[in-house]
């Protein structure tokens, strides 16, 4: 049973989750239901947020969206929302890696990882501060980012770029959006195991997962190490912090 | 296999490749180049490769049949 009480409760609150469809989306999802949160579960993928859905112990419903298509984006929101409830607030999950050194980066590519990554971040917060969809007191956003917004690392310039720009984004949406009583946080990950990490595993050796197990010294971290995060700065207990990059990495930033 | 050694002498840091070169003989060889070859093949010839498949094909020769063999 929640306690309404409770300043960590998400009882009554209306959230949006993009990257619903798997890994950390998917963890955070049924994380946020057990706490009490009403879901708007976004993807692309339409089997993946369907067995999300059936993991979620609240009233939940899917809603299918291509992140890259920014026009898109907002009359889909309005429309969900228009049925479900206002939002008390949203987490932009969604995310892709690419992993290039220099000589094979393209413009094509990092335009299509920073249109997925950052600025589909900026246009879910246009949508969500619409007053059509924003319930107007007490809102909350959070985006996820990565270690390698904080910290360089080599063929992860692409990368880098798409998750540092979500750290500009979240201080000026922080201060821009306060007088709307919204809080703006960014979540940094450092290596969850997820189907990604598995991906981008097997492109390197068979002494990749020992390399990465020693960046962090509480060892490789579980998607509900993040999802837990994302709880907290979404639920009421966080009603003072807003702006912050909160690192949730095992300890990999702070070597 | 449209423009292979052109592609592959790109990234390998010089103006043309022989098939019997070495891989590894190349002054650039390095993890960052196994890389650069994983997203030369998934990008333009639609094939995944792994570094120890790479690093297995031995020669330039070799990394042209082993991506032939994937795209088929």
């Amino acid at each position: 049973m929640i306690d309404k009480n409770n300043p960590f409760s998400l009882l009554d609150k209306n959230i949006l989750v993009t990257g619903a469809a798997s890994g950390i989306g998917r963890t955070t999802c049924i994380v946020l239901s057990k706490l009490g949160a009403r879901l708007i579960l976004v993807d692309k993928n339409q089997d993946g947020l369907t067995s999300t859905l059936m993991q979620c112990e609240s009233e939940s419903i899917p809603l299918q969206i291509d992140l890259t298509d920014a026009p898109s984006i907002k009359d889909k929101i309005i429309n969900a929302v228009a049925n479900f409830g206002k939002l008390n607030g949203f987490v932009h999950i969604a995310g892709k890696s690419y992993i290039a050194p220099l000589k094979s980066v393209t413009e094509e590519k990092c335009l299509e990882i920073y249109s997925l990554n950052s600025y589909a971040a900026i246009e879910l917060a246009k949508a969500f501060t619409n007053r059509n969809v924003y319930v107007g007191e007490k809102g909350s956003i959070v985006f996820i980012s990565s270690v390698y917004g904080l910290v360089g690392s080599a063929a992860n310039v692409g990368y880098a770029m798409s998750k540092s720009a979500l750290h500009g984004i979240t201080k000026s949406l922080s201060i821009e959006l306060a007088g709307k009583g919204i809080r703006v946080n960014c979540v940094a990950p450092g290596f969850v195991m997820t189907n990604m990490l598995d991906k981008a595993s097997g492109m390197f050796d068979e002494n990749y997962a020992e390399t990465i197990n020693r960046l962090h010294p509480l060892g490789i971290g579980e998607p509900e190490d993040v999802a837990y995060s994302i709880a907290y700065l979404l639920s009421d207990a966080a009603k003072w912090v807003t702006g912050t990059i909160l690192n949730v990495d095992g300890g990999f930033t702070a070597q | 296999m449209e423009n292979f050694n052109i592609n592959i002498a790109e990234i390998l840091e010089v103006d043309d490749v022989n098939m019997n070169d070495q891989l590894s003989s190349f002054r650039c060889w390095d993890s960052l180049t196994i890389l650069s070859i994983i997203a030369l093949a998934g990008e333009t010839y639609n094939v995944t490769l792994s570094a120890a498949e790479i690093n297995d094909s031995k020669t330039i020769a070799g990394l042209k049949e082993m991506i032939l063999s994937k795209m088929k």
